[in-house]
């Protein structure tokens, strides 16, 4: 194989792999950052996400009926979770968020698994995404383009979102100073409940867009979690550009790093955290901790 | 001296445990004192340093997997390999406690976790010595020096791990009860004002999350050979979860409490299991229970009950 065919190919995947690392990292970066709540849930619901998107696919015919539902679902149970339970909590410190977060994690591990079973179940495609294209004679899958399409349009629509409207004014305003918003006569309880609910669901729609490269197994939510907080961790926790940044460095060290050195690829990722926080304890973007 | 009455007491019946006890009884009961060794150091760190780790793991499964391949490549007795194990765990400790104490509160936590996964992918990889994922199997309970073969048997073996979670316990009592334990609590409270009296919080630190993990390497040193395998599942998040679960549900900052609340885990999973595999999902709610309404822990809750003199 040429050398420039095979860039082209191992960037597209990285960049493929980046949107959904991005879809893992940016839910659980915002909900941080606003609510300065730890969700060690969040690998939960990208699974989730992927058995449902897995459920509606099936009982509804269409891939793109799971895409749209299955983020809704998940996002409306964090965001009653958020209600029941998490608001009770915001006078204690940051562990007992962990930590109940932790709790939920193992509840729907379990209730994932009474419900859809211990199989790994695998998403059809469309057709119209499960072939491949010639890139410079290198067969390439579509799916992966489409991805790559998919993470450009959530990041460009959330950063429009954050800084253009209203609502996304708010949203800053209130990760800035949550009373001092309060005071001004917005319902700050309600735009948590939101952000949480959104942050699960962006897991949930990067679980459903992952489910057709890796199936949907109970094994997703263990990886995941470690991976989101590694790209959290990386980009500096609160910092939405941050995630974007880690996102694309763990992917093309992970891509490049599997072809170079296979053998320490699965280090690579916690190796490249050490470092970026012995240099920036903060992570890259974030302030300084 | 309550306390220390209390400690006896508590001695003596756990030494009498073999007598009464059935054959599975005794296997849990020893299976709990190991996590109750193991959590009881994470509470260290934890209850009275409040450094949230959430990568305990690495203690043990460091622990474990140094004495296992110590008893499957070597002749070393077994005294002598859950020494070496405590003190590799120890000194890999100096490490990870440098760096993670770079940061503090969440990231502190995160950084451990992140230090437990590399063992973790490290375990994978490193199959002449750890066994990949098949991990080290048929791992055998070596007589001690001198021809100690009571070590072999299933009650020596419990008064070996008896022994070392009071020595264990002994070490942690007296050392957070010195002017060493004064500083640590003193940085759990506020750690600015601590640095800011003189104290070198940072070392302090370091040391705290070293004699830990030497604590938590000990246990899993005396989980190899008392299961007879050690595995990748031993370094995993879940277990770290698992372990701050003990810790939070005994009572963190009391010690004895992380030690019931690894009974009580046990207890929990032996008899939900017998009734419904689906147990963690009522272990995850019972824990979430914990957290929002009861944070002060078991330990803390049977000892509002008793008279005063003898609380904690």
């Amino acid at each position: 194989m040429d050398f420039f065919p095979f860039l082209v190919t191992q960037c597209l995947n990285a960049l493929s792999q980046a949107a959904l690392l991005f879809f893992l990292g940016v839910g659980l970066t915002l909900i941080f950052g606003i609510m300065r709540i730890v969700n060690f849930a969040h690998g939960s619901f990208y699974m989730l996400g992927a058995f449902i998107g897995y459920s509606v696919a099936r009982g509804t015919g269409s891939f793109w009926a799971g895409l749209v539902l299955s983020p809704l679902i998940a996002g409306g149970f964090g965001t009653a979770f958020e209600i029941g339970l998490l608001r009770r909590l915001y006078r204690r410190d940051a562990s007992a968020f962990l930590m109940v977060t932790f709790g939920l994690t193992l509840v729907l591990g379990e209730v994932v698994r009474l419900l859809w079973g211990v199989q790994g179940l695998q998403l059809q495609l469309p057709t119209a995404l499960a072939g491949i294209v010639f890139l410079f004679d290198e067969p390439f899958p579509v799916y992966r383009l489409f991805l790559i399409g998919a993470g450009a349009v959530v990041a460009i629509a959330i950063w429009q979102f954050l800084e253009r409207t209203r609502l996304g004014l708010l949203i800053r305003a209130t990760s800035q100073n949550a009373e001092m918003v309060q005071a001004l006569g917005v319902d700050v309880n309600l735009v948590r409940s939101g952000i949480f609910g959104v942050g699960c669901g962006l897991a949930a729609l990067g679980g459903v867009l992952a489910a057709p490269m890796v199936t949907a197994s109970l094994g997703m939510a263990a990886n995941a979690i470690v991976d989101a907080f590694v790209i959290v961790i990386i980009g500096g926790m609160g910092s939405f550009p941050g995630s974007l940044c880690a996102a694309l460095l763990v992917a093309f060290v992970q891509v490049f790093g599997t072809y170079y050195f296979p053998d320490f690829a699965i280090a690579a990722m916690y190796l490249l955290m050490l470092l970026v926080l012995v240099i920036r304890p903060g992570g890259l973007l974030g302030k300084e901790a | 001296m309550g306390n220390w009455r209390l400690f006896f007491l508590a001695a003596i019946v756990l030494a009498a445990a073999p007598l009464g006890l059935p054959l599975f009884a005794m296997t849990l009961l020893t299976e709990a004192l190991i996590l109750g060794l193991l959590a009881m150091s994470l509470d260290l760190m934890v209850g009275y340093t409040r450094m949230i780790s959430f990568g305990h793991a690495a203690a043990y499964g460091l622990g474990a997997y140094t004495c296992g391949f110590l008893a499957l490549h070597t002749a070393m007795p077994l005294p002598f390999s859950l020494l070496a194990a405590a003190l590799l765990a120890g000194v890999v400790a100096i490490g990870v406690g440098w760096v993670c104490t770079m940061a503090t509160g969440i990231s502190f936590s995160m950084l451990t976790l992140a230090f437990a996964q590399l063992l973790y992918a490290l375990a994978f990889k490193w199959t002449s010595v750890t066994g990949a994922s098949d991990g080290l199997a048929g791992i055998p309970r070596r007589a001690g020096p001198f021809g100690m073969t009571v070590l072999e048997t299933r009650n020596g073996y419990y008064y070996l791990v008896l022994a070392s979670m009071l020595g264990g316990f002994a070490l942690c009592r007296s050392l957070v009860n010195s002017p060493f334990g004064a500083v640590l609590r003193g940085i759990r409270e506020n750690e600015a004002k601590t640095l800011s009296l003189g104290y070198n919080t940072r070392l302090y630190k370091i040391s705290v999350v070293t004699i830990s993990f030497a604590l938590g390497g000990l246990a899993g040193a005396l989980y190899a050979p008392f299961a007879g395998f050690a595995n990748t599942d031993l370094l995993f998040w879940l277990f770290s979860g698992q372990v701050l679960i003990m810790v939070i549900v005994g009572g963190q900052g009391t010690l004895v409490g992380p030690i019931l609340g690894a009974a009580f885990f046990m207890l929990v999973e032996h008899v939900l299991s017998a009734y419904t595999d689906a147990w963690a999902l009522f272990f995850g709610l019972i824990f979430i229970g914990f957290v929002m309404f009861a944070l002060e822990g078991i330990w803390r809750i049977l000892t509002s009950r008793l008279p005063a003199r003898s609380r904690a």
